[in-house]
């Protein structure tokens, strides 16, 4: 053992069965090229940490009784056939869109990656990246480590090649659609969008099917670190803005990714007026809206603290008690030395550019502001957005769709099932000599991978 | 005792740690305790703790099992950094940080918790020796550069 370290004695480690273990390794090779540096890295930034597994993790000693919902009180599910129909039916589509996520997020942090200014925000994401891909794994660990055959006619490695196909706009939710702008955006989807991931694994630690319960406390650890790479650097991100009016990072670029991200991260929770079925099913302990309203306070939260780093920074004269009422005055609207409400970040309204949910193409504006004429409310998001982003295809299409809704030319429902067409929406393997990532995988080895420390 | 709420440290306790030792030291270093949390985040977040009274964190507790240093190989839970609001003391607030985190200690594999206190700093003394701390056969050696 080496000095400061030491071994995760809670978790149970599993192994996928080898072809579904190669078929991660061979995405990744496609998918995170930036992977092999992780060692090098890890000995320089992390020097005392327990070593990167890439493997599936069980918490111990969880409930065994189911927790929420009409069965609270009875067993927990250990296999799929133990779980009802609706249930089953349910929990695949959360596991499938959460291993949407995992990879999707990797494929988004990859093509900014060599952009990073700092090499220690960069490492901290390159992290983020590795557990991501972890997280990944554990949830084809739920897929092929079980007969879910009484639910799905589809085969397990039908269902992994599906997963292992999506690119950066055929995933799941539209979050992980959206390429970046900058590595920037690696910092700001750490802060919101792994938020809105800690709020689901939080959720799911009450699952009725115990294997997906106990997968989540070990993912919600390092889930916890992603959060803190999104905010930490975004703190030092504004202190640099307060001190030098030229930084690279100023507010209005931060506020402007701030737009980018949190209405993606509201609609990651679903609509508004549903989950009520998730928790009924014993899947989940809170509704959509329940979850997101916690959601909503926490990025407050995060961005008083953030507004705070600059205000002790350009009021560096100011005691703390001063410094905390200049804050509270700002945010109040006044202007307190130089300081106005807009120079500083804010919160985005709940129903601003949404395409999803209870407010989709409900046309408010950035501070809650109602608007009636299309035009001057596409102008007005627009100009809350990054620039790189106004010209995406994805900004496009929600033009085309919010002029379609405001003149009645689309169906509300249709707009919002509307996706992008986008280049690149997933397929087989790249490698010329293959066709499919999960190779030769014959009949029976779907179920139990290696248990390492049983 | 006042009604205290005590959980695991996030990312968005960093202001409020700030402000605990601001109060406690009259410095602002906003940069030194990102740097620390962050490192015990990644670690166990679970390990480290604040007291929250109405909702405010009052106090917080930063620590972690590690093994093998100093040729102590069991596993050991040290307590390394730790403040309470001058305003939030006598409320209990300490004591139910340390139980709290030597419950995570133990569940981690943990049968022994260590730490060092200056032997100027009387009060930290007393409080630790009140939660059950007593002198360890190890010498605290320094040689100034």
């Amino acid at each position: 053992m080496l000095a400061g370290t030491l071994k995760a004695m809670t978790d149970e480690i599993r192994m996928l069965p080898k072809a579904y273990h190669d078929a991660v390794e061979h995405w990744q090779r496609h998918n995170f090229p930036e992977y092999p540096q992780l060692t090098e890295r890890w000995q320089q930034y992390f020097p005392k940490d327990a070593e990167f597994c890439l493997c599936a993790r069980l918490e111990k000693d969880m409930p065994t009784e189911i927790q929420v919902g009409d069965r609270k009180g009875q067993p927990k599910a250990l296999a799929p056939k133990e779980l009802d129909k609706e249930a089953a039916e349910q929990l695949l589509m959360i596991v499938r869109a959460q291993a949407s996520t995992e990879f999707g997020s990797i494929q988004q942090h990859h093509g900014t990656f060599e952009r990073a200014n700092d090499p220690q925000d960069q490492t901290w994401v390159l992290r983020v990246m590795a557990e991501e891909l972890r997280h990944g794994y554990q949830m084809i660990h739920l897929l092929t480590s079980a007969d879910w055959s009484k639910w799905t006619d589809t085969k397990p490695q039908d269902m992994v090649e599906e997963i292992l196909s999506m690119q950066t706009g055929s995933h799941v939710l539209a979050a992980f659609n959206l390429e970046y702008d900058s590595f920037g955006d690696s910092i700001a989807f750490a802060a919101f969008i792994d938020r809105v991931g800690k709020y689901q694994l939080t959720m799911q630690k009450v699952n009725t099917y115990a294997p997906m319960a106990a997968s989540m406390p070990p993912m919600l650890r390092e889930e916890a670190f992603h959060l803190a790479a999104g905010v930490i650097p975004m703190r030092r991100w504004m202190e640099a803005a307060a001190r030098d009016r030229n930084a690279t990072m100023d507010v209005p670029t931060i506020q402007k990714m701030c737009a980018k991200w949190y209405g993606r991260g509201l609609e990651m929770f679903g609509d508004e007026r549903g989950g009520a079925t998730n928790v009924k099913l014993g899947l989940k302990d809170l509704t959509n809206r329940e979850a997101q309203d916690l959601y909503i306070a926490e990025c407050g939260k995060m961005l008083d603290d953030i507004n705070t780093r600059f205000v002790r920074a350009r009021l560096a004269h100011l005691s703390r008690d001063d410094a905390d009422k200049a804050y509270a005055r700002i945010k109040d609207g006044k202007t307190v030395e130089g300081i106005r409400r807009d120079d500083l970040l804010r919160l985005p309204d709940r129903r601003f550019f949404r395409r999803r949910g209870e407010p989709a193409f409900q046309m408010i504006g950035h501070d809650g502001e109602q608007f009636t004429d299309v035009e001057e409310y596409i102008a007005h998001v627009l100009a809350h957005l990054p620039e790189a982003y106004r010209a995406s295809i994805d900004v496009k299409h929600w033009i085309e769709m919010q002029r379609k809704v405001s003149r009645g030319e689309i169906e509300l429902k249709k707009a919002i099932n509307s996706m992008p067409r986008l280049a690149r929406v997933g397929g087989a393997c790249p490698c010329s000599k293959s066709v499919r990532w999960v190779m030769d995988v014959p009949e029976g080895t779907s179920g139990g991978g290696e248990r390492l420390n049983p | 005792m006042a009604d205290v709420r005590i959980r695991p440290v996030t990312e968005l306790d960093i202001e409020a740690i700030c402000r605990i030792d601001e109060r406690i030291t009259g410095k602002y270093r906003p940069d030194a305790w990102e740097d620390r949390v962050i490192y015990y985040i990644r670690r166990d977040p679970d390990s480290s703790q604040v007291a929250e009274i109405g909702g405010r964190v009052v106090g917080f507790m930063l620590g972690e099992v590690r093994g093998g240093e100093f040729g102590l190989e069991e596993p050991t839970g040290w307590v390394e950094f730790f403040g309470v609001l001058p305003d939030a003391r006598d409320k209990g607030v300490g004591r139910s940080l340390i139980e709290a985190l030597l419950a995570r200690f133990k569940s981690q594999g943990a049968h022994v918790a260590r730490t060092m206190v200056r032997s100027e700093d009387k009060d930290i003394d007393a409080f630790i020796r009140r939660n059950g701390f007593a002198p360890a056969p190890v010498t605290a050696l320094e040689k100034r550069l």
